[in-house]
């Protein structure tokens, strides 16, 4: 008795050892989370206007547990001291996000400055409370253009607002960046101001581009105070032209494998499997004597 | 000595074991029967419903189905390295437990690579591996190993085989059944024992009993290489495949302890495997649990001394988060073996059996610990991951499988002791006719 108690004791420590916390079933229960509840707007290359709102609740013990609220409905507005633009609605998706586009010929209530309020709202439901963001920017005009003039690569950009009356207005002291296009992700070739408007400069880059040498570069205005985000792109055949570089042939990461390792491969088994064989063919002489014997003993 | 009559009375002496299955054994088979389809049951949920039913993810994509394979693996090399020795170096007490490792061996190699498969997320593309095999990673080093050794230890245990079946095919009672004795014609390929057929039987037995010794440090080395070639903490170690291979043995050595143990019981084999046998396996279990201990203590002392930031995250892992899995595998699972068995007056065949029950338990766990507290420390810190994304905690699906493994090895070792004698009774005679002064009849030797 004593044995099988002392056995069992062993085995219940055993499957014990293997019972973690982790394997407790977590419970999304929204009084336990923060709401968070963030709305950006970019106007995008085709001059439209992209709307976007990100709902999600984060655990008030740990951070890194962020669960989406899913099928959430939000309003998008643009407002003008009491009046109200519905400009879209749209739900939640599995991340959280809910966006809508507004197209290029969109037109706004805008204020005396020139600036569109624009708000993002949720109306609240039995779990989770009314939330709603604001966001002020003023319609502003980016134009990329990429010239080659005398064998000279040059890059220029052209920054405006249109006022009341229809007319361009230069911006100024504006802060923006250029990118290229990679991979993976853009990489930073030049960081600026616009001045009066304008700015541009000499694409120097020897960046080889795509397979057909395309580059696409990027002329973008992050997070200002006046204009929001706004994008814009052109792609160029302006990639400095591929130069084969033929790799080793036979390495570890290449797609045939160094020589030495096929030969030693090649050896082992070819010993192996010889002594495999031998074996089996003695095997087969074996089974010949011993029936050899049989029919001699039969006659 | 009339080897025809000695033969009769060996036949005799093991067919009860062969023929007969007493109320126990068949409601242990019906049990071992049950656990496999709880196995299989599980098995088909998870290829219907993928691997989002185990405790795998992409943080931690191994769990216990590769600890699993690992540690069959190893029974299995380290099954193969002892039969080699035992049959190379002619040992004398060979006939008590070298039939045991030569199943062992075998089985443990058919359900260990089982373990793999149940690893792969996409198992419509296993024959990817094989249509579009790259030759410079280790994982086709250990599929073409893994195939090489398993028909190698087949061929090998079939050799070890022949001579018994042909004694059970010339020495059948009339009364048993066809099917059998067809079975022992067909098995026994034509072996009449003629000087030259013994002669060359032997000589193809000894090839491959060496062959298979290199064929065990070689497969288990690249199993080894799977892990160390990698850059991961814990296991870019250049001291892991000699590690392995001690590993391997002492798993090995505990398996066929308990097995030895078990079968003794069961059979009432008191008189073919002894004290002696039990002493003699116990103290190489000493020397192999001593140089796992230098092993372990090498591998986890160098990590600590460099102070490489992953290498100390990875041992504050198992010295928190595993504290008692890391006590218990490489403490108290290398430390009560080696007391148990370094004194004189502990050696009992009960203390030593115990002190394989907890090598085998120690050396799972050992493994445990090398496969997850590494996958659970990744180089780059994952962020708006949930944390069961990243701590692994196994499931009922790979644990009613893993239990299912253990069932079918089980099984297979009462089946294949139903087909031929566990004491291999071609190496009693070959025993007793060597001319010697005494003893002189091995089955009259007594404690």
């Amino acid at each position: 008795m004593k044995t099988t108690f002392f056995k069992y004791s062993i085995f219940i420590f055993l499957v014990g050892l293997f019972n973690s916390t982790g394997s407790i079933a977590q419970e999304n229960d929204a009084s336990n989370y923060k709401m968070m509840f963030s709305f950006s707007t970019i106007k995008q290359t085709d001059n439209s206007r992209s709307l976007e709102v990100r709902f999600y609740g984060r655990n008030k013990e740990d951070r890194k547990d962020n669960v989406p609220v899913f099928d959430a409905e939000i309003s998008f507005f643009n407002i003008l001291n009491d009046e109200e633009l519905l400009l879209g609605t749209a739900k939640t998706n599995n991340e959280g996000i809910a966006s809508i586009i507004l197209p290029k010929d969109q037109s706004y209530l805008t204020d005396e400055d020139g600036f569109i309020n624009l708000t993002a709202r949720f109306e609240g439901s039995e779990a989770i409370d009314e939330e709603e963001k604001e966001i002020l920017v003023k319609d502003l005009q980016l134009e990329l253009n990429l010239t080659e003039i005398d064998s000279v690569k040059t890059v220029s950009v052209k920054a405006f607002t249109i006022n009341s009356e229809g007319e361009e207005e230069l911006v100024d002291e504006v802060d923006i960046n250029f990118y290229v296009g990679g991979m993976l992700s853009k990489m930073k070739i030049k960081e600026e101001v616009i001045s009066d408007g304008e700015f541009e400069f000499e694409f120097e880059s020897e960046l080889p581009g795509d397979k057909d040498q395309n580059l696409t570069i990027y002329a973008l205005i992050e997070d200002n105070d006046d204009f929001g985000n706004v994008n814009q792109q052109q792609t160029i055949k302006w990639g400095a032209p591929h130069v084969h570089a033929y790799g080793a042939k036979n390495t570890l990461w290449s797609a045939a494998a160094p020589i030495w390792m096929y030969i030693v491969l090649t050896v082992l088994l070819v010993g192996v499997w010889a002594n495999y064989i031998y074996t089996i063919v003695n095997l087969f002489k074996i089974k010949k004597e011993g029936d050899n014997m049989g029919r001699r003993i039969r006659t | 000595m009339d080897i025809i009559k000695r033969k009769k009375e060996l036949v005799k002496e093991f067919s009860p074991m062969l023929e007969k299955t007493s109320f126990i054994a068949k409601a242990w088979i019906i049990f071992l029967i049950a656990i496999i389809l709880v196995g299989l049951y599980a098995f088909y949920l998870q290829f219907q419903k993928g691997h989002v039913i185990t405790g795998m993810r992409d943080n931690v994509v191994w769990g216990i189905y590769i600890i699993n394979f690992i540690f069959f693996v190893g029974l299995s090399y380290s099954g193969a390295f002892i039969s080699g020795i035992l049959h190379f170096f002619q040992t004398p007490w060979k006939n008590s437990v070298s039939r045991i490792v030569e199943i062992m061996t075998v089985l443990s190699l058919i359900v260990g690579p089982i373990f793999i498969l149940l690893c792969i997320g996409r198992l419509d593309r296993l024959h990817y591996l094989f249509l579009y095999p790259r030759i410079q990673s280790p994982i086709t080093w250990d599929i073409i190993a893994i195939m090489t050794d398993l028909f190698g230890c087949f061929l090998y245990l079939y050799l070890t085989f022949i001579p018994d079946f042909a004694i059970l095919r010339d020495n059948q009672d009339p009364r048993t059944p066809g099917w059998r004795k067809k079975m022992y014609t067909f098995l026994a390929s034509g072996y009449k024992d003629t000087p030259t057929q013994h002669k060359r039987l032997h000589k193809i037995v000894g090839i491959m009993s060496t062959m298979i010794i290199a064929m065990a440090i070689i497969a288990y080395t690249v199993l080894a290489w799977i892990f160390s070639l990698t850059l991961q903490p814990g296991w870019n170690s250049t001291i892991f495949a000699p590690y392995f291979i001690i590993a391997g043995l002492y798993s090995g050595i505990g398996v066929i302890i308990i097995a030895m143990f078990l079968i003794r019981k069961y059979f009432k084999l008191d008189h073919y495997i002894r004290k002696v046998h039990f002493v003699g396996a116990g103290i190489i279990l000493l020397i192999i649990s001593l140089l796992f201990g230098y092993f372990t203590f090498s591998e986890y002392f160098a990590k600590w001394f460099s102070h490489k930031i992953n290498d100390i995250n990875l041992l504050d892992t198992l010295f928190s988060k595993y504290f008692w899995e890391f006590i218990f595998a490489n403490y108290i699972g290398v430390l009560v073996p080696i007391i148990i068995i370094f004194f004189k007056k502990f050696r009992t065949i009960k203390s030593i059996t115990f002190a394989a029950v907890i090598s085998v338990l120690g050396l799972w766990l050992n493994r445990y610990l090398i496969v997850v507290p590494t996958l659970e420390t990744p180089y780059l810190p994952i962020q708006d991951t949930r944390p069961e994304f990243i701590e692994y905690t196994s499931t009922w699906i790979e644990w009613s499988l893993s239990f299912a493994g253990i069932a079918a090895f089980i099984l297979l070792f009462i089946l294949i002791m139903k087909l031929v004698p566990i004491i291999p009774m071609s190496g009693i005679i070959d025993y007793e006719r060597e001319p010697r002064i005494k003893p002189r009849i091995l089955t009259q030797i007594h404690k």
